[in-house]
């Protein structure tokens, strides 16, 4: 789906986090994993600029590996303070979803 | 000239030499500008001169990329020179200078990428 | 002392432009922009920080994709600039932070 940018923001950080939860895995390949799922206005900009972000704020693990095709590329695991940011991350996900499924349901009474 | 009797202490002074013999450095027009955004930032505000290093040194940076691309000074300053100092400062109007500094960005890209292609 | 550090030449400075060179055009423009455009923002780290060679190393994965640079970066390659300094303080936030600084204390 198209424009969605506005009303990702703030839960790619999450979806980011949940990729490389997964397995340790580079930018490009976490944004393939973004397009395929359906969010294909996500550059591989956009997933740079969130993974500097997670290195900033130490939430990740960086090892720079040799590529078969090019540069070498940073590659990025969660360490615990990540895991932890990500079980938040999911928790309020829950939170926000339920609440306005909650209104959706019942309107704007 | 003048900012340099505005600035005291010599560790302050070292620095502004280290500027000085910089800037002799920038061609003719890069160097008036320098000269340009100097007095122009200096009255910026109640300031001994050490929280405005940074800004400068940032400037001067700017301008010796400029000129060593070879690039005009009205390239990247623009007309308003004075406005420009305001929002390296961060002072009243830089929100819009940013924005203006971004769109520049965009078109310069727009405009350069398209050259390219054709 | 950042900035003219990496400017005056030092060695991993011309290492940078030297691989920013070897970029392709297209790349290379938005390269020069970018940081043109960041040098005015003058985010605090920018001088010996990773921002600059992070964004090459960046820039040669998409090469090695065979993605041309918009591809990569989006359309608004000012958005993807601010995104990169998102939580980084300006020179200009600094100035602004110490001039309060100065007023707290003289009102006080």
């Amino acid at each position: 789906m198209d424009d969605l940018t506005e009303m990702l923001k703030g839960t790619l950080e999450g979806c980011v986090l949940e990729i490389i939860a997964g397995e340790e895995t580079y930018g490009y390949a976490i944004t393939r994993r973004l397009n395929e799922l359906g969010f294909t206005d996500v550059v591989e900009g956009t997933v740079y600029t969130i993974l500097l972000r997670l290195e900033r704020k130490k939430l990740v693990q960086v090892t720079k590996r040799p590529s078969e095709v090019g540069p070498p590329r940073k590659f990025y695991a969660l360490n615990d303070a990540g895991r932890e940011e990500l079980a938040t991350f999911w928790t309020k996900w829950a939170y926000v979803s339920s609440r306005i499924d909650k209104l959706k349901k019942e309107g704007g009474r | 000239m003048k900012f340099w009797e505005t600035i005291t202490g010599s560790d302050l002074s070292r620095e502004w030499k280290a500027f000085e013999a910089r800037a002799e450095a920038l061609p003719d027009e890069h160097r008036a500008a320098w000269g340009q955004i100097v007095s122009h930032l200096l009255p910026h505000g109640d300031f001994t001169g050490r929280n405005l290093m940074p800004i400068l040194d940032g400037a001067l940076g700017l301008l010796e990329e400029t000129a060593a691309d070879g690039q005009s000074v009205h390239e990247v300053l623009g007309d308003d020179v004075p406005g420009f100092c305001t929002a390296l400062a961060g002072g009243e109007g830089a929100r819009t200078y940013r924005d203006r500094w971004r769109e520049q960005l965009n078109r310069n890209v727009a405009r350069k990428l398209s050259r390219l292609g054709g | 002392m950042g900035i003219q550090d990496i400017i005056e030449g030092k060695k991993q400075w011309r290492a940078h432009k030297a691989r920013v060179k070897a970029l392709p055009a297209d790349y290379r423009i938005v390269y020069e922009e970018m940081q043109k455009y960041l040098f005015k923002v003058g985010p605090v780290d920018l001088p010996d920080g990773p921002l600059l060679p992070g964004i090459v190393d960046f820039f040669e994965e998409g090469v090695a994709a065979g993605k041309g640079v918009l591809e990569v970066t989006g359309n608004d390659v000012a958005a993807f600039c601010d995104g990169l300094i998102q939580d980084s303080p300006t020179y200009a936030d600094l100035y602004q932070a110490s001039l309060d600084g100065d007023l707290g204390k003289k009102s006080r």
